[in-house]
């Protein structure tokens, strides 16, 4: 529960390779510049060491972030992967493969917090302490609820997922929303990871985190 | 919530013994009201009760049938469930926002009630931390950096916001306790839509 979690080689070289237990990280960047892959590859990178994975969707269904797991992860073990899935466009496939936990709707934030609360619980009973937790993404929350309440879920989970020294790995689509709605999303986190399509391809920035350099950095 | 007077705790509890036991140990600090059944229970529920005590074995009603009319009649007091089994995950499923076991200990009993009491106050204060923390983004939003740094009303707005969340999460407490942290989003999902900036 105290030992960082492990990030190496996801980041550029010299960003950051390490992020300490109980650390929410928010993504953003523009619509398809890839914020969603970098969240599954954050998530990805401890699996082999025998973390666990417990993501929220908001809009891809379950199979299809078994999928992305799978592609990354070739060993992947089914055990060690929860969903909670309210985009309601599943089918019942990956629910008989991988525990499951399905919401009526991205506006449903008390059944999100019953489904994160019964499969950390079942994660506890075959103890696996070192959880990463995705939430992809807080964008879709916001055009089903008012700021302020997103906001608030927001401080809760986070906290929760402190408490509970897990890494907590979170995406924005940034450009949809005007400033005053992204600086009040970015500061319930301890880090910012933004990502841009420069000149010369992509780029990645780190805010945030004390040592990281805060310069953009090309990022493929 | 009452706005006057101590707080209302309403015991729902089939045995006499035990009501009355409640009863003197909580008296002195609360509104304590007492219902024997179910039934009795609904009947005696209002907006002024802030915390219900609720046997789950009873006669007649059980306590998650209680629990599921209280919820259907979107009260928003906040429900302990008094149980003599490990409840072990349906607690939460269930919707009940703390448990204890039975028979249980007067301070574990006071502690539960105090903790359910400050919990109605996460809402209020969530809202106005958010409210702090809008006023903050709209700041940053419209002016340079150099201008913040010479301006006093934002210097003394990150400091309101600092105190205010370190208010807002001694409230929340431990929200690694899975009750905690389900009945903390339950509060905030009672007002959406309700309040505006």
């Amino acid at each position: 529960m105290s030992t960082p979690y492990d990030i190496d080689e996801v980041l550029p070289a010299g960003t950051i390779e390490t992020l300490p237990a109980g650390t929410n990280v928010l993504i953003t960047g523009p619509a398809m510049v890839g914020k969603r892959e970098l969240a599954f590859r954050l998530l990805a990178t401890g699996h082999e060491k025998g973390e666990g994975v417990l993501c929220v969707t908001t809009s891809a269904s379950a199979s299809s972030m078994l999928d992305e797991f799978e592609r990354r992860v070739p060993t992947l073990d089914r055990d060690r992967v929860a969903i909670v899935d309210c985009s309601g466009s599943d089918s019942q496939q990956a629910i008989r493969e991988i525990a499951t936990e399905r919401v009526s709707s991205p506006g449903d934030l008390t059944g999100i917090s019953i489904g994160t609360a019964k499969l950390l619980q079942r994660f506890s009973k075959q103890n696996v302490s070192d959880v990463r937790h995705g939430l992809v993404s807080i964008s879709t929350l916001i055009q089903y609820l008012d700021l302020n309440t997103v906001f608030k879920f927001l401080h809760i989970y986070t906290s929760r997922i402190e408490d509970t020294g897990g890494l907590g790995v979170f995406t924005l689509e940034d450009v949809s929303h005007d400033a005053k709605t992204v600086n009040t999303i970015t500061s319930e986190f301890d880090c910012v990871i933004e990502l841009r399509e420069g000149a010369d391809g992509r780029e990645v920035r780190v805010k945030g985190l004390p040592g990281a350099s805060r310069s953009w950095r090309a990022f493929d | 919530m009452s706005d006057t007077g101590p707080p209302v705790v309403l015991v729902v509890e089939d045995e006499p013994d035990v009501a009355e036991t409640y009863r003197r140990w909580l008296r002195s600090t609360y509104d304590v009201r007492v219902a024997a059944d179910g039934p009795t229970a609904m009947a005696e529920l209002d907006a002024s009760v802030d915390v219900v005590l609720l046997d789950r074995m009873m006669p007649e009603m059980a306590g998650e049938e209680v629990l599921r009319e209280i919820r259907d009649r979107e009260m928003t007091c906040r429900v302990a469930m008094v149980t003599a089994v490990d409840p072990d995950f349906d607690v939460v499923e269930m919707g009940f926002d703390a448990y204890v076991t039975k028979p249980p200990e007067r301070d574990e009993l006071m502690e539960t009630i105090e903790r359910l009491l400050d919990r109605a106050e996460v809402d209020d204060d969530l809202q106005q931390y958010y409210s702090l923390v809008a006023r903050r983004s709209t700041l940053e939003a419209e002016k340079t950096e150099a201008e913040l740094n010479d301006s006093p009303e934002y210097a003394n707005l990150v400091d309101r916001i600092e105190r205010q969340r370190e208010e807002v999460d001694e409230e929340l407490g431990d929200m690694s306790t899975d009750t905690d942290f389900v009945g903390a989003v339950r509060e905030i999902m009672n007002d959406e839509g309700e309040q505006t900036e």
